[in-house]
């Protein structure tokens, strides 16, 4: 055994983005299913308010299930990617002495773990926020609705994506092997190409080190930008849909943009530092101030957090506009909604500050490592 | 001149250094000998300003150490040392050009390639470290400690993990661009013979000097038969 139920669930990252996304799934979808069968039942003149609740249940299920679910996967190929490089030459051993890629590759199952207990805990916070939920998505003629438990969500939003990213991790694992044992066993990762500067020959190592470290890690800009998009977005969305849905959704919301901002910024940006720690400190004994040292690692990936903080804007807006032209459509009191610009303001605010206190922690942490430790490290 | 009095440093239990004192002149070139654990990593870091000593002073080319904060220290590092390594520490994503200035941009030396030409590395500018032989990303490494022209190279064992023969060059190209710019040199090595290239020997065990010589001859990499 070389990747041992540790390594799977070390991934708190993944637990918590599968939990916010199986937490709101969970009492959205419990409530389409309970609210469904009751359609008969309904007297005509409220049938637009019914049909509009089962739109945004279902509406609000999808987009956080599809982008939460799409994220929990590109965290957990990173995390992987970033194992096999780090454990190269570990895993080249075991390779040489003759285990097959395929014995290697089913191993890697063990980082479905994360995703079973990040859907558990979802599932299990789901049911215990329901009552809350339903209360405030009462339907009019109809009395309070009555919470059935449905087997068959447990299943799809807990067992199936368990199965789901075990069976990802394997076949990425099986592929991320195929190279050859000479290759893990120096530690290289990825394919090497010697490649033509031309007009960039004269950019400073300063520069260079930042254009590098971002292309190196290509992955870790998508993860900042979407955690800035997330911030801005949810933070926004929570801030200003009061008269669309009930506070506590708003508020709800809210948190799950701060939440799955801070996993993934503190995801990107740890794993970026703890890559770079022989670099950084390299960097120090030879006289690099602090500054210096933490803007070309992190410098690169500002533009894409602005990026991101921008489209969530803009994908917020776009996303109320939607609700409130197709699920209350047919609702006779259609809420105002425009672009809320003091909330705009007032998160672009909040989102400096922090990105700012990230930085600045980041700063202290390079600060701690010491190049001696490193140095007499073999 | 590098003057070191009664350092004393410990981590956690260990005492790594226990009252040591040390002179060094400028342009010397000084080895430094012992038994792994003696302590001469941490004499080097402390006197490179890496580390802070727990106590004793420590003057080099007129600055007392001991008194400055992490700031300053970071500025003496920039401006004085040169640092290479046993394990060579280069920068993987970048190239060979790249990792040479991140020493030469430090001092602002535009004449880089020089120092990669007189390693013998100018054919290979673009190439990744991973695509260089142990002696020649060693090379890479001195040139990037001598790119930012240091007045003090500090050497940890440089040819640790190298071969006879690729250590041997490694060695040669070191002693030969010392000689060229009078640097001082300070070099902690397990191996004897190393000791006969050196002006000074410095012998440590447990924490402490258990004697100082000059050699009155010096020899070659090769004369040492290494
Ligand atoms: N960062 C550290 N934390 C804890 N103990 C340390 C640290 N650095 C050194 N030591 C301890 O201090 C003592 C001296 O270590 P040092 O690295 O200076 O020895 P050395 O002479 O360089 O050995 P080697 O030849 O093996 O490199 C050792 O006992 C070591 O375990
Ligand atoms: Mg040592």
């Amino acid at each position: 055994m070389i990747i041992g139920p540790k390594d799977g669930f070390k991934l708190a990252g993944i637990s918590i983005v599968c939990f916010c996304a199986v937490y709101v799934c969970t009492f959205m979808l419990n409530y389409y299913l309970d609210v469904l069968p009751l359609g008969d039942t309904i007297p005509e003149q409220f049938s637009a308010l019914y049909k509009a609740q089962l739109a945004t249940a279902t509406f609000t299920a999808a987009i956080t299930g599809g982008v939460l679910g799409l994220i929990a996967v590109v965290m957990l190929v990173f995390y992987i990617k970033l194992y096999i490089d780090g454990h190269a030459k570990q895993l080249g051993i075991i390779k040489a002495l003759g285990q097959t890629r395929g014995r290697i590759a089913a191993e890697f199952c063990v980082f479905g773990l994360s995703v079973f207990v990040g859907c558990l805990l979802g599932f299990g916070g789901g049911w215990a926020s329901m009552r809350v939920i339903y209360d405030g998505l009462t339907i009019e003629g109809i009395g309070e609705i009555a919470m059935t438990f449905h087997v068959e969500l447990l299943f799809a939003l807990v067992f199936a994506p368990t199965a789901v990213t075990a069976l990802i991790s394997v076949t990425y694992a099986y592929f991320a092997l195929a190279r050859p044992v000479s290759e893990l066993l120096r530690g290289k990762c990825g394919k090497e190409k010697i490649e033509r500067e031309g007009k960039n020959k004269d950019r400073s190592f300063l520069a260079e080190m930042c254009l590098k470290t971002l292309t190196a890690k290509k992955s870790l800009a998508f993860f900042v930008a979407f955690s800035c998009f997330c911030f801005s977005a949810m933070v926004q969305m929570g801030l200003s849909m009061e008269n669309l849905t009930t506070a506590t959704m708003g508020y709800m919301i809210l948190a799950i943009g701060i939440v799955l901002a801070v996993v993934t910024m503190f995801m990107a940006t740890t794993s970026l530092v703890r890559g770079n720690i022989k670099n950084i400190s390299v960097m120090k004994a030879f006289g690099y101030s602090l500054r210096e040292c933490a803007v070309s690692v992190l410098g690169g990936y500002a533009p894409f957090a602005l990026i991101g903080f921008g489209a969530g804007s803009a994908y917020q807006y776009g996303l109320l506009q939607l609700m409130i032209n197709v699920i209350f459509a047919d609702v006779g009191s259609v809420p105002e909604y425009s672009f809320n610009v003091p909330v705009f303001f007032i998160t672009l605010a909040a989102f400096v500050l922090s990105y700012a206190a990230v930085t600045l922690y980041y700063v202290l942490k390079i600060n701690r490592i010491t190049v001696k430790e490193v140095m007499t490290e073999n | 001149m590098i003057k070191a009095e009664n350092l004393v440093k410990s981590y956690g239990g260990t005492e790594a250094l226990r009252g040591l004192s040390l002179e060094i002149a400028d342009g010397e070139f000084a080895v430094i000998l012992g038994a792994s654990g003696s302590g001469k990593s941490t004499l080097l870091s402390v006197l490179s300003g890496l580390e802070k000593a727990d106590g004793g002073t420590i003057e080099c080319n007129g600055v007392r150490l001991d008194t400055l904060g992490d700031r300053e220290l970071t500025l003496f590092r920039k401006k004085e040392v040169g640092f290479i390594f046993q394990q060579y520490y280069l920068l993987p994503h970048l190239s060979v050009e790249k990792n040479v200035r991140l020493g030469a941009d430090l001092s602002g030396n535009k004449n880089y390639r020089e120092i990669i030409a007189a390693v013998g590395l100018e054919d290979k500018l673009d190439r990744k470290p991973s695509a260089l032989s142990g002696g020649e990303q060693q090379r890479v490494a001195i040139a990037r400690a001598l790119a930012k022209n240091p007045r003090i190279l500090f050497l940890d064992e440089p040819t640790g993990a190298l071969d006879e023969k690729t250590g041997r060059e490694v060695l040669d190209y070191i002693a030969g661009l010392h000689k060229a710019r009078g640097f001082t040199m300070i070099m902690v090595t397990h191996n004897l013979n190393i000791a006969d290239m050196a002006e000074t020997v410095v012998k440590m065990n447990s924490g402490k000097i258990v004697g100082i010589y000059k050699n009155t001859e010096r020899k070659s990499a090769y004369e040492i038969g290494w």
